[in-house]
């Protein structure tokens, strides 16, 4: 009966728009648009930062060498334009009216203390909220200040070499997979936990709540089957909501990497493939069971008790502030799975996933989680059919 | 046959209930110490104004709400000790009740064969027949929420007697029905009473009462105000017609209270 019971109200779901946009459509959807908007945004950015010509605004009192290779500096680093000042005070100015991007300034007596050898001291002016003018004339310079030293050593006649203690180089162990899990492996988990509880909502109340407010529910309590029947029936296709919401998802990455070819980085590419294996997406699986069946069981006592799909949904839709907000958890680099976010709930699999994703499960901690999980939703489906057993909740 | 004896029914109030209703008490007796018998082959007639107590009364009756005294005996089955046992022997039809508008015909008249546990053949059987009875083959395919109301009421109809029940409960079954398809009703009350089905028969209509039931019992305030057969009701009138003679007795029974 139960079965009987499933049939039916997925039949019955599947043929709701509404719920079919948050099951199916917008799921799908999600990742391949976020995907081509971030890739298509950071492109042009890249693109258009590295065209940009930037206006530098120059003080300098004298046409010394600095001055002279400052107008040297190759196109490779980036187009530029020196434009002559008199004072700070004006170049100041004109960074605030964007005018000029950068200003340099340099002190009168540089010449003087490059012929003896001491270092100038440069100032560059800039713009704080105008992104990656700084990091420009900052490579100016220390492309100058490079080719300087090499004079000076040469001159002093001293090897680079012996006045060089050791050279700093670094070798990154963790593999690209584990830096994406990560450092980006967040994402993921969040995008699976919002759009698991969103594919949940919808079915749920048209389940419970819309049953009773279209008065169909009181024909189906006339029928020989045991209310906790109708009720398991009916929490499954919630349950089936929700795990097809997060498949659809899943499916939407798939579909931005192997057809639509979203992502162009091979290295990302390749760490997305390693982490989309079936081993990951069957422990993905059992990871999400236990917290949809969760939400399923917080949201079936909400839905029971409210009188019309609006009451419902003004309740169940701050709900899931308080499921996103922990979910967001994981965007945090340096949070981590260990004995204390292990019991706490929708944190504990967004941590999990994560550590899953980067491929470091520690397998204690994840069975933590998981038994957290599985007692909150053995509660919830107990508070659940107390209220679907509740005659005064159930008849409006 | 159903057999009710010393039946109440209490509704614990919460606070806003309590508000609306202007009272401090914790709970309101809907149903007071009811006691009726209703006869395989007969049509018997619950009536009582708006808040008697006759919805939850049939609401008792097909176990949808469990009383809080009394009991209930439905064809020899305890309804309160067993009422899935009970439920299997019962058709219930609602003026108010919906239908699941995604659904077609079909697919819900088999959807309730199912779950009353009637199996695959019969289901095909009964609603065969009960499709050229009501004459629905031409709609039995379409959505349900793109069908008229008489014809949603006739699946409702249907959906009732796909079961084949021996007692059969209609609330207000033709509220808010045009002529035509209340006809449709009466006709099927009048079809279920020739079968030697209990029927319990709940309306504001006095004319379909006059015309289908055998029976009678009128109830107010949760309590039975008259209870007897038709016959016996017409020889007690004191008035001109059945609906004067309603409103004397519950009318009486106010002046008494008062």
């Amino acid at each position: 009966m139960i079965f009987t019971v499933f049939k039916k109200e997925l039949r019955d779901t599947l043929r709701d728009r509404r719920t079919v946009m948050m099951m199916i459509v917008i799921p799908t959807l999600v990742f391949p648009m976020i995907m081509s908007i971030f890739m298509s945004v950071s492109e042009s950015f890249e693109k258009k930062a590295a065209e940009k010509k930037v206006k530098i605004g120059l003080v300098s009192n004298q046409a010394g060498s600095l001055e002279s290779d400052l107008l040297k500096v190759p196109e490779a680093l980036g187009k530029k334009e020196f434009i002559p000042f008199t004072d700070t005070i004006s170049l100041v100015k004109a960074i605030r009216s964007d005018s000029i991007q950068v200003g340099i300034y340099i002190p009168n007596n540089a010449e003087q203390l490059k012929r003896t050898m001491k270092p100038i001291s440069v100032t560059v002016f800039h713009d704080g909220t105008d992104l990656g003018m700084k990091e420009r004339a900052d490579a100016y310079l220390t492309f100058i200040q490079e080719n300087w030293k090499r004079e000076r050593y040469a001159e002093l006649k001293i090897d680079e070499a012996k006045i060089t203690p050791f050279i700093l180089e670094h070798s990154n162990v963790a593999s690209s997979k584990e830096m994406i899990g990560k450092l980006a492996g967040g994402f993921l988990p969040y995008l699976f936990i919002a759009f698991g509880f969103m594919g949940c909502m919808f079915p749920a109340i048209d389940l419970f709540t819309g049953e009773k407010e279209r008065s169909t529910i009181e024909t189906l309590l006339t029928t020989p089957v045991p209310r906790w029947k109708i009720l398991f029936g009916k929490m499954g296709v919630v349950v089936l909501s929700g795990l097809l919401a997060a498949t659809f998802n899943l499916l939407g990455i798939y579909l931005s990497i192997e057809v639509l070819n979203i992502v162009k980085d091979p290295v990302v590419l390749q760490a997305i493939k390693d982490i989309l294996s079936p081993t990951f997406i069957i422990m993905l699986y059992a990871l999400l069971c236990p917290l949809i069946i969760f939400f399923a069981g917080i949201m079936i006592p909400i839905a029971v008790r409210a009188k019309s799909f609006k009451e419902a949904q003004s309740i169940i839709s701050p709900l899931n502030l308080l499921i996103i907000l922990p979910a967001m958890v994981g965007f945090f680099p340096g949070v981590e799975l260990n004995e204390v976010t292990a019991l706490i709930p929708v944190v504990n699999i967004v941590l999990a996933t994560k550590e899953l994703i980067a491929g470091t499960l520690e397998w204690h901690l994840v069975a933590m989680a998981f038994g957290v999980m599985v007692l909150l939703a053995v509660i919830a489906i107990m508070l659940s059919y107390r209220k679907f057993e509740n005659e005064n909740n159930v008849i409006s | 046959m159903i057999q009710i004896s010393h039946l109440s029914k209490s509704f614990t109030l919460n606070r806003q209930q309590k508000k609306e209703l202007g009272t401090t008490q914790n709970s309101v007796l809907a149903v007071d110490d009811i006691s009726f018998e209703c006869l395989p082959g007969r049509v018997h007639a619950l009536l009582g104004p708006n808040g008697a107590g006759k919805t939850t009364t049939l609401r008792m009756l097909s176990t949808i709400f469990k009383p809080t005294r009394g009991t209930i005996i439905i064809d020899n089955i305890d309804a309160v000790k067993d009422p899935q046992e009970a439920r299997k022997h019962i058709g219930f039809l609602t003026g108010s009740a919906g239908l699941y508008a995604r659904l077609t015909p079909n697919e819900l008249i088999a959807y309730f064969g199912e779950l009353y546990g009637v199996s695959r053949n019969d289901i095909e059987m009964r609603k065969k027949k009960l499709y050229d009875l009501l004459d629905m083959h031409d709609f039995q395919n379409k959505r349900i929420g793109k069908l008229s109301t008489g014809m949603k009421q006739k699946v409702s109809i249907c959906r009732t007697m796909i079961h084949d029940p021996q007692v059969v409960i209609f609330d207000e079954p033709t509220s808010g029905l045009d002529v035509i398809t209340a006809e449709n009703i009466i006709q099927l009350i009048r079809d279920c009473k020739n079968q030697g089905k209990t029927v319990i028969f709940s309306s504001h209509i006095m004319g379909e009462v006059d015309l289908l039931c055998d029976d009678i019992t009128i109830i107010h305030k949760g309590k039975v105000l008259y209870n007897d057969t038709m016959e016996a009701f017409r020889a007690q009138q004191q008035t001109p017609n059945l609906t004067a003679e309603f409103i004397r007795i519950v009318h009486d029974q106010k002046t008494e209270v008062q």
